[in-house]
């Protein structure tokens, strides 16, 4: 019974919904400000996303008639539950890595995937022409970037996998006590993954399936109010979920005692203002582009990470 | 002596047979008849399954010095969990096509042959004598050729194709069972057990395994499957290459790899993974661009058998299992997907992606068992198909670690990448498919559109739960059947942590939250149905609609990928379409030798005769 409770309490309260709620409207509010600063704005206060949010709860909510009901609402829903267990999973082997918890780091690269197709069956059930484009392109995007990232777990396989031993190289806590970016290889392959997570995320340079000028936010044109709050929560808790990933696999994760919590945040909020910066100093890129660059020149230099890990295992040089 | 198991295999074939005396006229007593086969071998094999212990029958027909052909069945973990699921599938099959039966003539032919196929599987199951088994196993292939030749006059090439290219492959099985009998001296499966290190035994382990791998649909002998998957009824494409034939063929294969060969030649663990992988890749490529539902799942048919191969080639515990794991969650999947494909072409008359949208709507419940599928084949937590991807990667890695001595082995960074890009093209391809028929919009002319019958909705509805069932809680499956069958034991297999049940758990709660919160918005200020928004212009929205066959134009159009797609629809990769050409060449060769005159055809045979003779003294 009291694992139940322990159970519901991580969900509900810590670090699952309360705690990763408040800290994706955070940085998203981070977002906004340091985009602000970039441009030379003031930016919004701190509390401007939750106002956001309550804002867009109050709000009549539209449902296109030729669209499947069902789909277009349960979607913000199923992608939402799916960013909030992994962001879970994450914490808490981040805070007590001795005990397993639901998944791996597969596991954790699947459920990285639920939440754009979440996005893609919402905005595919809105029978939008625009959003059926917007679709096409989060889909193109997906498989695009899932390449790179790929080959970049591999490398952060390669690297830990003799450290940690047989039977826990897909263990998210044994992972988390290696930093494969201290390495050529696993700079390398943070970089691409860093640009996959931009892509996950959908920010510029690779918003191309919301595409606010071009598709008039595509995906994302058909929602409104309760549903379009849920998305607006959904992608704050992404901002929480998937620098944490990259936390976790390539730059050594939390450690342990007062010290390494603060080091974690410290790299968190770097790889977070990395991503901003990355957002405030690019165009955007066409979608067919934007599969060139992940396939042909991220995935090459991916295979190029892979091939270096590999050979510095071989002859046992740790910072290849 | 258990003559139970005689039941299964005969009782089936006996009354296949029969029906095809019996009149077309009389449908309704070969559908009765076809149903009460499958239910009499599903209730049969779920008693051989429950039994304890081995069970088995043997029975002397001809005995000629060492040559000796005896009907020996035998169970085994394996065999009854296979069986289980293959008379399962039969039965579930023959409440679909209660419904879906053929339109035409040929009734008689098409519940005939649905019985031949389930009594010939579960000969091939319980086989333990390898002629036995291949003459089961030639029963399966020609009621293939006969289901699909049910499917109308368009269907005859494609039946042919099928038949000559399995055909082919069931010569190869023949000559390698011919090799495994010089070698070892036996046909009983279980007194095999020949080493790979002679050239004859890496030849006989080719051949069987091409046997294996072509009727499970793999590269390269695979374009029957497209080519059917176009042509015959959907029912059929369900029963045969999406479920009986994976199961038999991996079977077969793990049969190969384990009982009647011992794999020392690391060579062939190679062969195979490779042969997985580029299946997986390829199959996926071709199939994210086709425009017929039926044929883009006959892709996938192709591409999943590539990860049950790669979990074999990797010869690991977990490995093995994961294989045989995606072999049962594939059969349970694809025979879904095939199954919803059909009751769209039922219901709408059409299997073209761009005449088809919005169907969600219309056929509720076709939709969600067609998303649940959709969702397991490409492998997203917490159905089943990711569970049994997970155990091959698992497998992959582990063989990569276990050391550098296997030459496969080494290459496990490109299988993994292979196996888990593949996935993502597999879940890209899927959402082509449920955007163009069930989402998007629906087109005006297909506004009458109603949900199929419940005798069709119950088969798919059965298959879903069980893909939901066998991912949330998949220790359920791993323990009850594959396991045993493969003889690992509980726990020690897999090293990764899934915990599906409280994930899905978590989910939803998540859910539940979620809800929580859309609750509180939607209550505040009521909802409103509004036309589709066009940027304020007031036009025909029912005319517009995006299909989701142009999705991956992207992709074909990209430069190098573009002349592998043209050359690939000008079917340059088709084996049988070269080996036709092949044919073409060699008979005008053999007419210009045919020129009639007497002493060329002497000096001919003079010429074969002296080269035979030479052949026959080196050797002897």
């Amino acid at each position: 019974m009291s694992e139940v409770v322990q159970n519901l309490f991580w969900i509900l309260v810590f670090p699952g919904f309360l705690f990763t709620v408040g800290l994706g409207l955070l940085a998203s509010w981070i977002v906004r400000k340091v985009s602000a600063l970039v441009q030379h704005r003031v930016g919004p206060p701190m509390l401007q996303p939750v106002y956001d949010v309550i804002k867009l709860l109050g709000k009549e909510t539209l449902i296109p008639e030729a669209g499947q009901r069902a789909t277009f609402m349960f979607s913000p829903l199923i992608g939402f539950s799916a960013v909030l267990l992994l962001s879970t999973m994450l914490w808490r082997i981040s805070f007590v890595p001795a005990s397993p918890f639901v998944g791996d780091i597969i596991v954790a690269i699947y459920l990285m995937v639920i939440p754009s197709l979440a996005l893609i069956l919402g905005s595919s059930a809105s029978a939008s022409p625009q959003a059926s484009m917007g679709t096409a392109r989060e889909m193109k995007l997906v498989v695009a970037y899932e390449l790179p990232l790929v080959l970049a777990f591999l490398v952060v396989i390669i690297k830990t996998a003799g450290a940690v031993g047989d039977g826990r190289q897909l263990s998210l806590a044994a992972i988390a006590e290696h930093a494969p970016v201290l390495s050529i290889s696993g700079m390398i392959a943070f970089l691409s993954a860093l640009l996959c997570v931009q892509a996950k995320l959908g920010f510029v340079p690779f918003d191309i399936a919301e595409a606010e000028t071009e598709l008039a936010s595509g995906v994302l044109i058909e929602y409104s109010g309760a549903l379009l709050a849920m998305w607006t929560l959904m992608q704050g808790v992404m901002l929480v979920a998937l620098p944490l990933f990259l936390v976790v696999a390539f730059l050594g994760g939390f450690g342990s005692g007062a010290w390494g919590i603060l080091a974690g945040a410290g790299k968190y909020v770097l790889v977070l203002v990395l991503i901003i910066l990355i957002k405030n100093t690019n165009p955007r890129v066409r979608i067919d582009q934007a599969m060139r660059f992940f396939w042909f020149w991220c995935g090459t230099a991916a295979v190029v990470a892979v091939a270096l890990a590999i050979l510095g295992n071989l002859f046992s040089i740790g910072w290849l | 002596m258990d003559k139970i198991l005689l039941i299964p295999i005969f009782a089936p074939l006996v009354a296949g047979f029969l029906m095809f005396f019996v009149p077309n006229t009389m449908k309704p007593l070969h559908k009765l008849l076809a149903l009460a086969g499958a239910v009499v071998s599903f209730l049969l094999a779920i008693r051989i399954f429950s039994s304890a212990g081995v069970l088995q029958y043997s029975c002397s027909i001809v005995q000629m010095g060492d040559f000796n052909l005896d009907l020996l069945l035998m169970t085994s973990p394996l065999r009854s969990f296979i069986l289980l699921f293959a008379m399962g599938f039969g039965f579930l099959i023959s409440i679909y096509t209660l419904k879906a039966g053929p339109s035409g003539d040929g009734s008689n032919i098409f519940y005939g042959s649905v019985l031949l196929t389930i009594g010939g599987s579960a000969g091939v199951l319980l086989s333990e004598h390898m002629l036995f088994l291949l003459i089961f196993w030639e029963i399966v292939t020609v009621s293939l050729y006969l289901l699909i030749t049910t499917g109308g006059s368009s269907c005859s090439f494609a039946a042919t194709k099928s038949f000559a290219m399995i055909g082919f492959s069931d010569a190869a099985f023949l000559l390698g069972i011919g090799l495994v009998w010089a070698l070892s001296g036996t046909f009983v499966i279980s007194e095999t057990g020949v080493g790979t290190s002679s050239a004859a035994a890496i030849g006989a382990f080719l051949l069987l395994m091409t046997a294996a791998i072509t009727k499970a649909g793999a590269l390269p002998l695979h374009t029957w499957l497209p080519t059917s998957g176009e042509h015959a009824p959907a029912s059929i494409m369900a029963i045969l290459p999406a479920s009986l034939d994976k199961l038999l063929g991996i079977y077969l294969l793990v049969v190969i790899v384990s009982e009647i060969f011992v794999l020392e030649s690391r060579a062939l663990s190679f062969i195979l993974a490779l042969i997985g992988s580029a299946t997986i890749i390829i199959a996926v490529m071709i199939a994210m661009v086709q425009h017929n539902v039926k044929k883009l799942l006959s892709y996938h048919a192709i591409s999943q058998v590539g990860y049950m191969i790669l979990g074999i080639a990797t010869l690991t515990p977990v490995g093995i299992a994961g294989g045989v794991f995606h072999m049962l969650n594939n059969a349970i999947y694809k025979c879904c997907l095939f199954l919803c494909g059909g009751a769209v072409e039922e219901a709408t008359g059409t299997a073209e992606l761009d005449e088809l949208g919005g169907l969600g709507n219309k056929m509720p419940f076709t939709f969600v068992a067609c998303l649940i599928a959709a969702l397991s084949i490409s492998g997203v937590p917490p159905f089943n198909g990711f569970v049994s991807k997970w155990m091959v990667y698992q497998g992959v890695i582990r063989m990569g670690s276990a050391g550098g001595t296997m030459s496969g082995a080494n290459l496990w960074p490109v299988w993994l990448t292979v196996a888990m890009f593949g996935s993502a093209l597999t879940l890209a391809s899927f959402v082509k498919v449920i955007h163009s028929i069930f989402l998007s919009r629906n087109p005006s002319h297909k506004r009458d559109i109603k949900e199929v019958s419940g005798l069709m909705l119950v088969p798919m509805g059965v298959l879903a739960v069980l893909c939901v069932l066998f991912g949330v809680f998949y220790e359920l499956p791993l323990n009850l059947f594959i396991y045993p069958a493969l003889d690992i034991e509980a726990g020690t297999a897999i090293f990764g942590t899934w915990d599906s049940a409280l994930a899905t758990a978590f989910i939803l709660a998540g859910l539940f939250l979620g809800g929580v919160v859309l609750f509180v918005g939607l209550v505040s200020r009521k909802s409103r149905t509004v036309s589709t928004w066009t940027c304020g212009e007031i036009m025909d929205n029912d005319e517009i609609i995006v299909s989701g066959t142009h999705f991956y134009k992207t992709i074909s159009e990209m430069g190098g990928l573009k002349q592998l797609y043209k050359r690939q629809e000008q079917k340059w990769f088709d084996l049988y379409d070269q080996g036709g050409l092949l044919g073409l060449d060699l008979s005008r060769f053999l007419r210009w030798l045919h020129s009639g005159l007497l002493p060329m055809y002497l000096t001919w045979v003079v010429l074969g005769l002296l080269i035979i003779l030479t052949v026959f003294c080196t050797i002897w």
